[in-house]
């Protein structure tokens, strides 16, 4: 009787320690969000690169979306089966791709093959890496969790300089000549020369600055986390407007301008029109109904914007009517099932009259070629790339 | 949960984020005065959570007496149980109900905590969608992670050291002294069972929310040196060996009826004062053994009892 009476007790109390323990890997999972990744696709010489969720650099040919290599190691970031996440896009130049992750190391690999060339740093690793890089006259730039700068030799993975932020950098960098403009947690825009990283000038706004900055006829052109869109001086730094519109969430994404207006997505899910001079608004706001943190991409006369749901635009620039969407990845597409889950998180890109768009569910992400004039999808792939490929 | 996440969390987030810009954009200093904040707005319940566990505990070796003589028969027992707490004024319930009350708020400030600190890009892109239109909250994200020697975004073993002995403490400031092996052996294992589980826990998450556990820690000892009137167990650390023993002889001797019953150590409610607020009453228990200490119990229900009629 008094062993069944202890047996229940200890029952009792392991049952509660199961609870805890249950309740605090279901808290601790929940509301901790794993980093996943949104590389956007990047097109050049008709091969298309982008990276995957499970870690890897994944190339196709634009024709057709036929994978460039087969090899399970070709393209792998980090250990096999590790599952790097990637924010940046890749950048392309000559024959190698570059590609970082959220492991905090740079890779190159040669876009033939998906062959690992060289990796930066060589032994252990950077803080995370949550933007792209940029390559520009044989240099490759990018931006850190740990609040630095870096500029790599494009051909060797040699480190050339560093600069240092007030706090982490998630922007991408825009090179414009020989200065480097970039966007830090600091609140503030820097201007780098170069050659050795020294500071041109530095401009402060009143939020930090994720999206990456715009150079356009000697003006750097960006959104802050104040709500504000600001224009500066590319040469001094100085403001040249602030807009009189304030956004109603975080200016996020990379603007895009075209006939001296500016089109900067918002995540309160409008597209803000500017004049390039001004910073007075052009037009009343686009309203796309859900917040869009993906860059939009000029295509001929029409700005192609996604929303995080999944619904693609093309913007008519001249009456700055939306439209309906070209495309809605959430439903079936070719091989691709339909999915209530899909997003687009990820930079879009264009070639040739053709939008690349990369969506993606937790698990898997999947690549779009949609002709914007003719509004049809050419072809649509999962990055998961199987032998049957 | 589409309205827990718009309403209960993202009040606590705005709050969070707000309060942090006027704490020279530290977060740190912001978790530790929010919690400081929550916790005396919760202090009501907290106390009546306190008071009501005491009262049970001090019923504990009539509890036992009664499962001795109605071991075999488990209805008389349930009524029995059910009659001795209405006689005293106690309510099971009433050290549940307080918690699960408090219980939405806690998950709610902790969940909060873990979308502000935005450790990863998906963290901080779907922070965005939970942000109000108050004009300092954009501007003020991200929060500086770094506080004190410690960056919050990413684990910290220290602080997760910190994390299991400020738990252990306050675990150890209530955890009645019992001289029954078995519920010692239980009360033992729950005693360490609880921070050793969070202190580990702790070192896989980011030290933000270790820093809301310790400072939540610290306010329920606070809290229950008030309430009961003392340090608790933790100042009778030394009384659990001989001493008990022979408190536990003592009191055996003067009650014989509850000879090899489970007895409650006398010391675990008498030497500080137990504040009876919710029956009306400030109980000074002066220890003396089981028998004295049910006589005080019944004597202040029966005060309960009047009082709230």
């Amino acid at each position: 009787m008094q062993i069944r009476r202890n047996r229940k007790r200890w029952g009792k109390v392991w049952l509660l320690v199961a609870l805890l323990i249950i309740a605090g890997v279901v808290l601790c999972g929940c509301y901790g969000s794993q980093p996943k990744g949104w590389s956007g696709a990047t097109a050049a010489d008709g091969r298309l690169f982008v990276g995957s969720l499970d870690g890897r650099l994944v190339g196709v040919n634009t024709s057709d979306g036929s994978p460039l290599w087969l090899d399970k190691e070709a393209g792998t970031l980090g250990t096999s089966g590790s599952n790097v996440a990637i924010y940046g896009s890749p950048a392309v130049e000559g024959e190698l791709v570059y590609l970082a992750g959220y492991n905090g190391k740079v890779y190159a690999f040669v876009s033939e093959s998906g062959a690992l060339r060289w990796i930066y740093p060589r032994e252990g690793n950077l803080n995370p890496i949550a933007a792209s890089v940029v390559v520009s006259q044989g240099k490759v730039y990018f931006g850190c969790s740990d609040g630095s700068i870096y500029a790599l030799d494009a051909a060797t993975g040699d480190k050339l300089w560093s600069f240092e932020t007030g706090s982490k950098v998630w922007s991408t960098p825009t090179a414009d000549g020989d200065t480097l403009y970039i966007g830090s947690f600091d609140k503030k825009l820097y201007a780098l020369n170069t050659g050795d990283g020294s500071k041109r000038w530095e401009f402060e706004a009143g939020g930090a600055i994720v999206s990456p900055p715009l150079v356009y006829e000697n003006a750097v052109y960006f959104g802050s986390f104040d709500r504000y869109f600001y224009a500066v001086d590319a040469a001094s730094g100085s403001l040249r407007w602030r807009s009189e519109v304030m956004g109603g969430k975080w200016f996020w994404a990379k603007p895009v301008i075209y006939n001296d207006a500016i089109y900067a997505s918002n995540l309160d899910g409008k597209v803000y029109i500017l004049d390039a001079a001004s910073g007075r608004e052009v037009a009343g706001a686009v309203d796309l109904g859900n917040p869009a943190s993906s860059a939009p991409v000029l295509v001929g006369d029409k700005v192609v914007l996604a929303t995080e749901e999944g619904d693609v635009y093309a913007l008519d620039t001249a009456g700055y009517q939306k439209g309906l969407p070209i495309i809605d990845v959430r439903e079936e597409s070719g091989d691709i099932p339909k999915s209530t889950s899909r997003r687009i998180y990820a930079p879009l890109s264009a070639d040739n009259g053709v939008v690349y768009i990369k969506a993606q569910t937790a698990s898997e992400g999947v690549l779009y070629a949609v002709d914007v004039a003719r509004q049809e999808t050419l072809w649509s792939r999962s990055l998961v790339i199987s032998e049957g490929d | 949960m589409e309205w827990w996440n718009a309403g209960p969390v993202a009040l606590m987030i705005n709050t969070l984020v707000a309060l942090s810009s006027q704490l020279f954009g530290s977060f740190g200093l912001t978790i530790i005065i929010l919690t400081i904040i929550i916790r005396a707005c919760m202090y009501p319940l907290t106390a009546k959570q306190l008071r009501s566990s005491r009262a049970m505990q001090g019923l504990q070796p009539r509890v036992a007496e009664l499962q001795k003589k109605y071991a075999k028969d488990k209805q008389k027992l349930a009524e029995e149980q059910m009659k001795l707490y209405k006689e005293s004024g106690v309510s099971p319930a009433g050290c549940a109900v307080p918690m699960l009350i408090q219980f939405p708020i806690w998950i709610a400030l902790y969940q909060s905590i873990i979308r502000v600190l935005a450790v990863t890009p998906e963290d901080l892109l779907g922070l965005s969608r939970l942000l109000w239109s108050w004009p300092v909250v954009y501007s003020v994200l991200p929060l500086n992670s770094q506080f004190l020697w410690f960056n919050m975004v990413s684990p910290n073993p220290g602080v997760a050291v910190l994390v299991g002995v400020t738990m252990w403490l306050s675990q150890k400031m209530v955890t009645p002294s019992v001289s029954d092996p078995q519920q010692k052996a239980q009360s033992q294992m729950m005693l360490w069972m609880m921070p050793l589980l969070f202190g580990f826990i702790a070192m896989s998450l980011p030290s933000g929310l270790a820093l809301y556990w310790i400072t939540s820690n610290i306010i329920s000892m606070v809290m229950q040196y008030f309430v009961i009137g003392g340090w608790g167990s933790l100042a009778r650390g030394g009384a659990s060996g001989r001493e008990l023993r022979g408190r536990i002889v003592q009191a055996e001797a003067a009650t014989p009826e509850a000879a090899g019953a489970d007895i409650v150590d006398s010391s675990s409610t008498p030497k500080e004062g137990v504040d009876e607020g919710e029956y009306g009453v400030k109980r000074q228990l002066r220890g003396g053994g089981h028998k004295a200490s049910l006589k005080s119990i019944r004597r202040d229900s029966g005060r309960g009892k009047s009082h709230r009629s």
